[in-house]
């Protein structure tokens, strides 16, 4: 007995966890445990009447230790603590006991091992409970300062957003114009604006924000400090100009999918991809010309560079900008005649509307199958396109284009140093990846680093500005307070047993530790890790060959003891 | 400023900006119109394409939500209207609809769930199960407070003029709880035996059933809780309150006086009744006759009062009023009633014998002095209830023939029709359309002249008979019996008749008299009306005479909430079951042979039954039953709407979106074929509060093999008006093809569908994995639904893939997949046209290039679908777009122009 007072909440999370852990098994398992002096279970755990019940139960039974045992720390940590705040207990006595992605969803064949693991799993939580202690979280003064990296649609108005907000604001383009992609289109959909006049407006409005410093020319090339405190290099024209700056919002968008040489024909004249067709029908007027020949037939291979095995992802707004361009091709000639060879036709939400319309004024829609894919080829007449239409009982068609456009979609654009100054969390499909796509959809692992727009994956221009301003909403939702908390859980370094020696220093992702060489004259200094820049996740530890590292919240005592819970009473 | 920002809405969306703009230091407010926040997000299974417990995103949100040091939250309120003001900000008056539960006094113990006695179809659940009038609404709810839905008051108790929640106590008979429902009615009276049987019943006439098959036998089930209780060896001690040491002294003992007293002794009051007949009851006692009312169900009615301990002086005529105040009674109440008998005044009435009037006669035979009238012919005039009941007590006494006289024509006779056909079944011989010119015979009357009555009312509705003299008749009798009406006796009480007045006059707010100690109720102000009437006079009257005595203010009596309207009931019925009235019987044969009761008790079966056809109307039946449950006296049925008004500095409207009525695509048969559902309440039985605790189809339980989605319900739908898509159906319904496949992986699983719009991160991805696991994607439109008589069903369908083929396949179950509409809430924000709308009725997002999220009001954003279809994650990041321009309104709004 240690003379803690520890209580212990089991989760069913609704049959997540009981339908394959008995839950009042493992209750009874734990409630005669040493220093547990309330055990309970509850439908929903994290719902807020039983988040009352454990605030009673802390006030009430004088609890000086808790432990939830029920879905992944990353869900919950924050709630319960927020708990254990509310009732006057230290939110980190608390301990997280992960019994559902870890236990019940693993072993969903086997209840009474699932049930016996749980028990094991709660019994080391309550021995790592035991041994925990109060921590302040570390409070850091935040600067009222964001880089926004990446000068394009999503980039700008994010800046605007930021400054208007009463932040200051340093956009930083890699080209010499601020603009990106949008800058240079012509009529958009949904709201037939031109992308060129968007962006004027924009810039105008930087302008008359001088909050907004903008560099273009210029590109990120180092990061340093810590959250709240990054101090960012920029290389702007060639000079390097030092920023000091509380977040970073990464706006750097996408490519456009370059079709290979031969693929649906490309590089045979007239075969263009959806840009090249755009800047076509951009740049010029009245009947559509290609190379001086009217434009008659346009046939559209949807699905270019997405949904295969390559791109294995959708683009999302390819379907919808093919079909806004085939509708500024009727504007220009009434009778123009175009074929859609498509998959699925993927005009989700008002844009169907553009779809409907464009079959109004005469386009055809073919679907060819996955596995089915159109053929294009230069034969003495033009083009032609053949395809097995599902549509027309799966006939093989041949059409005659004197244009075919392939719509190409989204790829994730190239950028090894921006991922690797600022250790840029890059998904599967190679766009960016936010933290939970519901939970924290602009934020990165990186602490007070963010994404926004076309680098996070496709997005159409008005879902990329929305997606930059709730970076801002983000943002601002910790700047504007100016003090920033960081987790105490950070590693700390016993100076009676470093020897100096630097193997930490090597081992630490983060850069959060130097060897200071001041302790005394004619010592050999030791190891510091700052805290703020320590992102508790105790690589240094086990590498340390004095063991003079420890880890708050997670201490060589409390893994001990967290490994004999999981020992304990294995016939369980 | 009273807040920054008002957040209309507590859906994903609201609640992401009301959690984004409490982090950034402004206050928020968020109002909500369910009881719960949380939208419709919690009430999710999982969610795509991570397959997150929807429960576990929601509820720290919601939780965070309501604890957050800067956002207000205000469940079960809606905005009635948003107004600009000066500066750029907003007014609003929001509308708290009453919860009928204190938020700060319930601990969410679910006691009164249990106990209410009301069940109706879980919305929460997507009307799969029930759930109680008084309910919370679902496990993860915040607050997790009980409310009371009450739609307004049941018409039967409505419309009682007693005031006896009769809806309650139908409600506690269906559930078995008779003792209880004789409890609720003796919140009201202590009559209930009376009033079961004599009572006129317009609860009955204003039942809604009576629409539909007929309405509900509720007077008789009051009697049938009356005689149960009564029947009990030992009833249950009367709830009372301790004496508070006043008196008050009662005059007249009829349904007003004993009411009165009932309710008075209850409160603690000293109560002392003077009747000055020889037996107490009043009319009850001394006038209805016992084959309707038998005088030992009323004596036992009585019983209750004196059992309490309230004395009855009987053969005691109170003359001097001052002097019960000498005798140390706080204050009086007058309820004599109308023991005067109206006189025809015409010749012969006064002078001759064997003329009387039928109140006495009445009384006589319920006095046990019933003349002898074996041979002899009866006259009786009048056409009133009393009439009735005159004509049919002489029928049982042996006469020759009883003829009764009236004014009116049949049609226009005030007794009710049911009453004179049974008096007409009874032998009664009618005369109607005739007047009484005098009475003849020497000295005994032998005859009655009649004269033609042309005319009963005048051109204004008033009693002014005209008669043409010259059409007469005769009719002989050895009895005439006048029952032409009664008045009050006020001889002994002039200072309550002021000058001029032929009656006692109370103010009728509050029943006082000219003599402020002295309160009057029942017939003895109103005029000769009905038992129920005369028992709400009495209640009124106690709890005047209790607030005056207690020196609280004389108002607050009786304020039911507005009562249903019985079209809108009838109209949310999704489905009801015929259910046939009681056929009562009357035994006419031998009924003439005595006075004995007529109507035949209701069994407990045909109770149950009874009760059971009650539609609930007004939803909570007033039963009573969580009052008396709540550990913590949280309960106030008398809580009402109220009004607040605040002052803000920008709206964010996060309304939502209304999914798509599936019965408008009467080709898949929704509403009629119970194994199809929609793709909502299939999130139900997947979730993880699901109701069957697993995947069974609505029909019969059984556990489906063969499932079908049809994309695309009511969404790219010009026949629905409906031409956009509403950008969820298709995941949401792939997402629940895998969890499908998870819990009953013997399942096949087949989407129809016309295209597959999986666009979003890891959207196409997750699509990819449901065609692995091994749902069958069908692209073509299925055309209509067919159900067969095992409840499998039948889609007949195109198949593209295989060549456009029109096919038929049989599934077990099959899921709609309907879209979204807008939800027209968003509009009613503010004045007409000032927030504009799309032309499908979303708000309009006028500068969605640059500005998404705002509207055409400077101030006013949209976060999530109010404003077009979106997903979750769409919603989270349009909430962050409002957030931010909500934001930087504010920031401009603080310097100064």
């Amino acid at each position: 007995m240690s003379g803690r007072r520890i209580g212990v909440y089991v989760c069913h999370c609704g049959g997540n966890i009981s339908d394959y852990v008995d839950v009042e098994r493992v209750v009874q398992a734990v409630k005669d445990n040493d220093d547990v002096v309330v055990v309970r279970d509850a439908m929903f755990t994290c719902s807020d009447a039983t988040q009352q019940e454990i605030a009673t139960d802390i006030a009430e039974q004088q609890l000086d230790g808790l432990v939830v045992a029920s879905c992944s720390p990353k869900l919950h940590t924050f709630t319960f603590r927020d708990v254990a705040r509310r009732a006057g207990l230290n939110p980190y006595e608390y301990t997280q006991v992960n019994i559902r992605e870890q236990c019940s969803w693993t072993h969903t064949d086997d209840r009474d091992g699932a049930t016996r693991k749980a028990v094991k799993l709660v019994r080391a939580g309550i021995a790592r409970t035991r041994l925990s202690e109060p921590l302040e979280p570390l409070e850091v003064e935040t600067m009222p300062r964001v880089l926004v990296i990446g000068g394009g649609i999503a980039g700008m108005r994010a800046a605007i957003g930021l400054a208007d907000i009463g932040l200051s604001v340093f956009l930083v383009e890699r080209k010499l114009e601020l603009g990106g992609w949008v800058g240079g289109f012509g009529e958009m959909f949904p709201h037939a604006k031109k992308g060129r006049a968007l962006i004027a407006e924009l810039k105008d409005e930087i302008k008359r924000r001088p909050a907004i410093t903008v560099f273009t020319n210029a590109e990120l090339t180092a990061k340093s400090g810590t959250y709240g405190n990054y101090r960012a290099v920029v290389r702007a024209n060639g000079e390097s100009i030092e920023l000091e700056v509380g977040q970073i919002v990464v706006t750097t968008g996408f490519d456009s999918y370059e079709p290979e040489a031969g693929q649906y024909g490309y590089g045979i004249d007239g075969v263009l991809t959806l840009p090249e067709f755009k800047r076509l029908l951009d740049e010029s007027e009245g009947p559509l010309l290609h190379e001086g020949k009217p434009v008659r037939n346009i046939a559209y291979v949807y699905c270019v560079g997405s949904r295969d095995a390559e791109h294995p992802y959708c683009s999302r707004f390819c379907c919808s900008a093919a079909v806004h361009a085939s509708l500024l091709a009727v504007d220009r000639d009434a009778d123009i005649r175009q074929y859609h060879l498509y998959r699925d036709l993927r005009t989700y939400g008002k844009n169907e509307l553009m779809f409907n319309e464009s079959r109004k004024r005469g386009s055809l829609y073919l679907k060819f199958a996955d596995d089915d894919l159109p053929k294009v080829a230069r034969n003495d007449d033009g083009l032609s396109v053949t395809v097995r239409d599902l549509l027309t009982a799966g006939e093989e068609v041949t059409i005659a284009a004197d244009l075919v456009v392939l719509v190409t979609g989204m790829v994730p654009r190239q950028n090894e140093e921006l991922v690797r100054t600022l250790k840029l969390p890059v998904g599967q499909d190679g766009f960016f990846n936010e933290i939970h796509p519901k939970l924290r959809p602009v934020e990165t692992v990186v602490d007070g680093v963010m994404i926004a727009g076309a680098c996070q994956g496709p997005k159409t221009s008005a879902e990329s500005v929305a997606s930059g301003l709730a970076a801002v909403a983000q943002g601002a939702a910790v700047l504007k307070r100016g003090v920033a908390e960081l987790d105490p859980q950070v590693a700390v370094v016993n100076v009676s047993a470093c020897t100096s020696c630097g193997e930490c220093v090597a081992a630490c992702p983060f850069g959060a530790i130097s060897l200071t060489t001041t302790n005394g004259s004619d010592g050999p200094g030791v190891a510091v890790i700052d805290a703020a820049a320590c992102k508790g996740c105790g690589g240094c530890v086990p590498v340390c060959p004095e063991d003079a590292i420890d880890l708050k919240g997670y201490t060589d005592s409390q893994v001990r003891a967290m490994i004999d819970g999981l020992l304990v009473g294995a016939e369980t | 400023m009273d807040y920054d920002v008002l957040v209309v809405g507590s859906g994903i969306g609201g609640m992401e900006s009301a959690l984004k703009l409490g982090d950034m230091g402004y206050k928020v407010l968020v109002v909500e119109k369910e009881p719960s926040i949380g939208g419709k997000m919690i009430l999710l299974s999982k969610v795509f394409p991570t397959l997150d417990c929807a429960s576990c995103i929601s509820t720290p949100k919601m939780a965070a939500t309501a604890h957050h040091p800067n956002v207000t939250v205000l469940t079960g309120s809606e905005v009635a209207r948003i107004g600009r003001d000066e500066r750029d900000g907003f007014h609003a008056t929001v509308h708290r609809k009453p919860r009928f539960v204190d938020e700060s006094l319930c601990t969410g113990c679910r006691q009164c769930e249990v106990a209410c006695t009301v069940a109706v179809p879980d919305q929460f659940n997507g009307d799969m199960v029930s759930r109680r009038a008084a309910y919370i609404p679902f496990p993860q709810a915040l607050p997790q407070k009980a409310l009371i839905e009450r739609v307004g008051t049941s018409p039967c108790s409505f419309n009682c003029p007693a005031g006896i929640k009769a809806h309650g106590y139908v409600s506690l008979v269906r559930t078995g709880e008779y003792e209880k429902a004789f409890a609720l009615v003796a919140e009201t009276t202590p009559l209930a035996g009376s009033l079961g049987r004599a009572c006129y019943a317009p609860c009955e006439t204003e039942c809604t059933r009576g629409s539909l098959e007929g309405p509900l036998a509720i007077r008789r089930l009051k009697r049938f809780v009356a005689d149960t209780h009564y029947a009990l060896p030992e009833p249950p001690a009367v709830d009372r309150l301790a004496s508070n040491g006043k008196r008050v002294a009662v005059v007249g003992s009829g349904p007003a006086g004993l009411t009165a007293a009932w309710q008075l002794a209850r409160k603690g009051y000293g109560v002392k009744i003077f009747e000055a007949a020889p037996e107490p009851g009043g009319a009850l006692r001394l006038a209805i006759p016992s084959y309707r009312l038998p005088a030992e169900v009323v004596e036992r009615d009585i019983a209750n009062v004196t059992d309490l301990g309230v004395e009855i002086a009987t053969d005691t005529r109170v003359e001097d009023l001052e002097q019960l105040r000498r005798d140390g009674f706080d204050a009086v109440l007058v309820a004599t009633g109308t023991p005067n008998a109206a006189r025809l005044r015409v010749p012969g009435e006064e002078e001759l014998d064997g003329v009387r009037s039928a109140l006495g006669f009445l009384r006589d035979i319920k006095l046990g002095e019933a003349p002898d009238l074996s041979g002899k012919v009866v006259a009786v005039i009048g056409g009133g209830n009393v009439a009735i009941d005159t004509a049919r007590s002489a029928r049982r006494l042996g006469v020759a023939a009883v003829h009764m006289v009236c004014l009116e024509s049949r049609a226009e006779m005030p007794a009710y029709q049911w009453e004179v056909d049974e008096a007409l079944d009874e032998g009664v011989e009618l005369h109607d359309g005739w007047g009484i010119a005098g009475f003849r015979g020497d000295p005994r009357v032998e005859s009655v002249e009649l004269r033609l009555c042309t005319s009963v009312f005048d051109e204004n509705g008033r009693f002014s008979p005209s008669y043409d003299d010259s059409v007469r008749d005769e009719l002989s009798c050895d009895l005439a019996i006048v029952a032409v009406g009664m008045g009050a006796d006020t001889a002994a009480f002039p200072e309550l008749v002021p000058e001029g007045a032929r009656s006692i006059q109370a103010d009728p707010a509050t029943l006082q008299t000219a003599v402020p100690w002295v309160f009057s109720a029942g017939d003895a102000v109103t005029g000769p009306t009905t038992i129920a009437e005369a028992v709400g006079h009495g209640r009124k009257a106690a709890f005047m005479i209790d607030g005056w005595l207690s020196g609280s203010e004389l108002a607050g009596f009786d304020e039911p909430l507005p009562v249903v309207d019985r079209a809108e009931v009838l109209a949310r019925q999704r489905s009801h079951s015929r259910r046939e009235p009681l056929v009562t019987e009357v035994h006419v044969a031998g009924a003439l042979a005595s006075f004995a009761e007529l109507e035949d008790p209701l069994t407990e079966a045909e109770a149950r039954a009874a009760a059971g056809r009650c539609l609930d109307c007004g939803v909570c039946s007033e039963c009573h039953e969580c009052i008396a449950a709540c550990p913590a006296d949280a309960i106030n049925l008398d809580m009402r709407a109220k009004d607040v008004e605040i002052d803000i500095g920008a709206v964010i409207v996060s309304t939502g979106y209304k999914l798509f009525p599936a019965d408008l695509k009467p080709q898949y048969g929704y509403g009629r074929f119970q194994n199809v559902i929609t793709g909502t309440q299939m999130e139900r039985l997947l979730a993880p509060t699901r109701p069957y605790n697993t995947v069974l189809r609505p029909s019969d339980g059984k556990v489906p093999e063969r499932v079908a989605y049809v994309m695309c319900t009511g969404s790219r739908d010009q026949t629905v008006g409906n031409p956009l898509c509403s950008k969820f159906c298709c995941m949401y319904s792939i997402k629940q093809n895998q969890l499908i496949m998870g819990v009953l992986p013997l399942a096949d699983v087949t989407v129809h569908y016309i295209d597959i719009r999986a666009v979003g991160k890891g959207y196409d991805e997750f699509f990819e994995q449901a065609k692995a696991m091994g749902t069958n994607f069908v692209k073509g439109r299925v055309a209509g639904i067919t159900e067969k008589e095992n409840g499998d069903l039948v889609l007949r369908f195109e198949d593209i893939d295989n060549g456009g083929v029109l096919a038929e396949a049989e599934y077990d179950l099959v899921v709609l997949a309907v879209g979204v509409q807008p939800n027209a809430d968003a509009s009613h924000l503010f004045a007409p046209g000032e927030l504009a709308l799309d032309e499908y009725a979303y708000v309009d997002e006028v500068a969605e290039d640059l500005n998404p999220a705002a509207t055409s009001i400077p101030g006013v954003f949209v976060a999530g679908a109010a404003s077009g279809p979106r997903d979750i994650p769409e919603s989270i990041l349009h909430a962050g777009a409002a957030v931010s321009q909500a934001a930087a309104h504010l920031e401009r709004m603080k310097v100064p122009a």
